[in-house]
């Protein structure tokens, strides 16, 4: 237990001594207190408790939308955008430098002459690396709760959730470059690999997300598009056959990557608010940008899309993907002479 | 319960790439003394105590660390160690690095606090304490690291190079408090290519190179052995007496007799041969073979065999 303590606590501290890490922070509070600037006004919406103010009558002071649409900016645009990329990237720019730096000769021996099991010390190391991103998330979601608290009346602790599920997307890139600084003790090979495989995995995971709209979303909807044209044009729903076969093909290797883009937006099903009766309810911010209607073929199709990947295959298989690169990763380290 | 803190009965390394770090190493270090191990850059003097503390992996090791088999980490609690270059965190001051170490060796808290001021008055630096490590010269690096190696108070503690780019006046502080560890009952095993320090502080010493030792025993011992005597006269030298030295297989230079003896009982035939001959004695001196004389010598001699070994001319 003590061992856990000073290696975490050296994590900390680690973490603490680095530049990146207080910007990120900064950033991160930043963006939670626009984010509980924003307020209604008979109006519409302001930005910067009053400074600026939008006519946006939908959502004017005291409806219902305007409730949702400040639950909405937080679910699909903050957690989406902010916790689910730019945070993310700034946190692997932070944290990859960990265990290279821990490798170097003169570092590792310290530790290794301690007795303190190799796979010990590499999980807590790692474990160490993962709170860069708890600690920011965890609060950014203090101050987004209390903001949602005083803005929507709504207390919700579900909003926490996002701490294991971004730290969870974390991990998985995180992983990569954990593996990548171990096999070769240098910072840059494991942020670039960490960065191109976070990359490989998003084209992966778009692709899949397009394909699945095609094949099964639109022909829902009774729309195709006509791929010469690149129009939408009304099609009977079987006429989609070939595009669920390229679907299935994308999806079996989509399968063994891990899902850190399904992962964030798998937090809209964790974070639920109460229910409101309001024209926004069931809908995404983009489509109420997009001035679309809740109709409900559309609202259905779009339910089925959200909801087409189950628990297993968004945290399961990105959990078996995470433990076999750390069980490389934790094999390299034990086995090698320092 | 075994007399020797580490007692190696073979040790044995080869690298991936062929290398043979350690060639069958065989040695005891006794309970209490103060271990040297010397050689040139590159003998095999890190790989041996990195092989020792679990940071190697030994391709074949038989032998005892305190009792139990080396490779058992749970030896690694009573063990303490200063590597060669070491690199603490950056963002650490100099009481954290200790307390960093306290942690990893599962000390508690409160043990740690009562030890780390101890220590850190032991190694001067009490007052940097505070300061974060990278503001700090290599001497203070290094006696911070001295202070993490003693933090679980160790029984045995080794020390990589432990002076290494440490100023003089810092080295004669190492040196009192490596001798202070055997005063307070440690096993000190030391690796150094600063052999006249070695030579200060060690009661055993061993000579590594090419991964093989080619000459261990106490220092006391190897430096008797071929020890010599000088006397210095004054005057003339009868021939008679002069003939009599040669036979003795004694050199004379100017007013100097050079003779080979293990003890002082040796030189008495030439003294009262001297005063005989009413030959003025001037000085009589015990000169012993340096460490760096016998280390000198005893790795020549082993490069020599090696290239015999292979068929060329010595």
């Amino acid at each position: 237990m003590i061992q856990a303590y000073t290696i975490l606590l050296d994590s900390l501290r680690m973490l603490r001594s680095s530049k990146l890490f207080w910007v990120s922070m900064w950033i991160s509070l930043l963006v939670a207190i626009v984010y509980a600037s924003v307020g209604f006004t008979q109006t519409g919406m302001s930005v910067g408790f009053g400074l600026w103010d939008f006519d946006v009558p939908v959502i004017r002071e005291g409806s219902p939308e305007s409730e949702a649409f400040y639950l909405l900016l937080f679910t699909d645009v903050i957690v989406r955008f902010w916790l689910g990329w730019f945070s993310l990237v700034l946190a692997i720019i932070s944290t990859c430098s960990i265990f290279p730096q821990f490798l170097q000769t003169g570092s590792i021996e310290l530790a290794l002459s301690k007795p303190l099991s190799r796979l010990r010390l590499f999980l807590l190391k790692y474990l160490g690396g993962l709170l860069f991103v708890a600690v920011q998330t965890g609060l950014f979601c203090l101050v987004a709760f209390v903001a949602i608290g005083i803005r929507v009346s709504e207390w919700n602790v579900s909003i926490f959730w996002a701490v294991p599920v971004i730290t969870f997307a974390f991990s998985l890139i995180y992983c990569v470059g954990v593996f990548i600084g171990v096999a070769t003790r240098s910072t840059v090979f494991a942020l670039l690999g960490a960065l191109l495989f976070w990359a490989v995995t998003l084209v992966a995971q778009w692709t899949e997300d397009f394909v699945y709209k095609m094949a099964y979303v639109l022909p829902e909807v009774g729309l195709s598009v006509n791929m010469q044209t690149g129009e939408f044009q009304e099609t009977p729903e079987d006429a989609s056959s070939g595009m669920k076969k390229t679907y299935q093909r994308i999806q079996s290797v989509t399968k063994v990557l891990p899902k850190t883009r399904e992962c964030t937006i798998s937090l809209k099903r964790l974070i639920r608010f109460q229910e409101r009766d309001s024209m926004l309810a069931g809908v995404d911010l983009g489509s109420v940008f997009a001035g679309g209607d809740a109709d409900p073929v559309v609202k259905e199709a779009m339910q089925k899309y959200e909801l087409r990947h189950s628990w297993f295959t968004i945290i399961g298989t990105s959990l078996i993907f995470e433990i076999l690169v750390l069980a490389l990763a934790a094999r390299i380290m034990i086995r090698r002479d320092y | 319960m075994s007399d020797f803190a580490v007692d190696i009965e073979t040790l044995r390394k080869r690298y991936s790439n062929g290398v043979e770090a350690l060639a069958g190493v065989s040695l005891q270090v006794p309970y209490g003394s103060i271990f040297g191990l010397i050689g040139p850059n590159g003998a095999g003097k890190s790989t041996m105590v990195k092989s020792l503390l679990s940071i190697l992996r030994p391709t074949e090791c038989r032998g005892t660390m305190l009792g139990e088999k080396i490779g058992n980490k749970s030896i690694l609690a009573k063990v303490g160690y200063l590597p060669e270059h070491a690199s603490f965190p950056a963002y650490l001051t100099g009481r954290q690095v200790i307390e960093y170490a306290a942690g990893l060796a599962n000390l508690s808290r409160a043990a740690c606090r009562s030890r780390c001021d101890m220590l850190l008055e032991k190694v001067g630096m009490t007052e940097a304490a505070g300061r974060n490590i990278r503001t700090y010269s290599k001497g203070m690096k290094q006696r911070i690291g001295l202070a993490q190696a003693l933090i679980n108070d160790p029984v045995v503690v080794f020390l990589d190079e432990p002076t290494d780019g440490v100023d003089p006046e810092g080295r004669i502080d190492f040196k009192n408090m490596i001798s202070s560890m055997r005063g307070d009952g440690r096993t000190v095993f030391v690796n150094s290519h600063l052999l006249a320090e070695v030579e200060q502080v060690a009661d055993r010493v061993a000579i590594l190179t090419k991964g093989r030792i080619i000459k261990q025993g106490l220092v006391e011992d190897l430096t008797r052995r071929d020890a010599r005597y000088e006397v210095k006269f004054h005057g003339q030298m009868p021939v008679a007496l002069l003939e009599w030295c040669h036979q003795q297989q004694m050199k004379i230079e100017g007013d100097r007799i050079t003779c080979r003896a293990d003890g002082p009982l040796q030189i008495q035939p030439l003294i009262d041969r001297l005063r005989a001959a009413l030959v003025v004695i001037r000085e009589i001196k015990e000169e012993r073979f340096s460490l760096e004389e016998l280390f000198l010598q005893a790795v020549t001699q082993s490069r020599e065999e090696s290239v015999m070994a292979k068929g060329g001319k010595p």
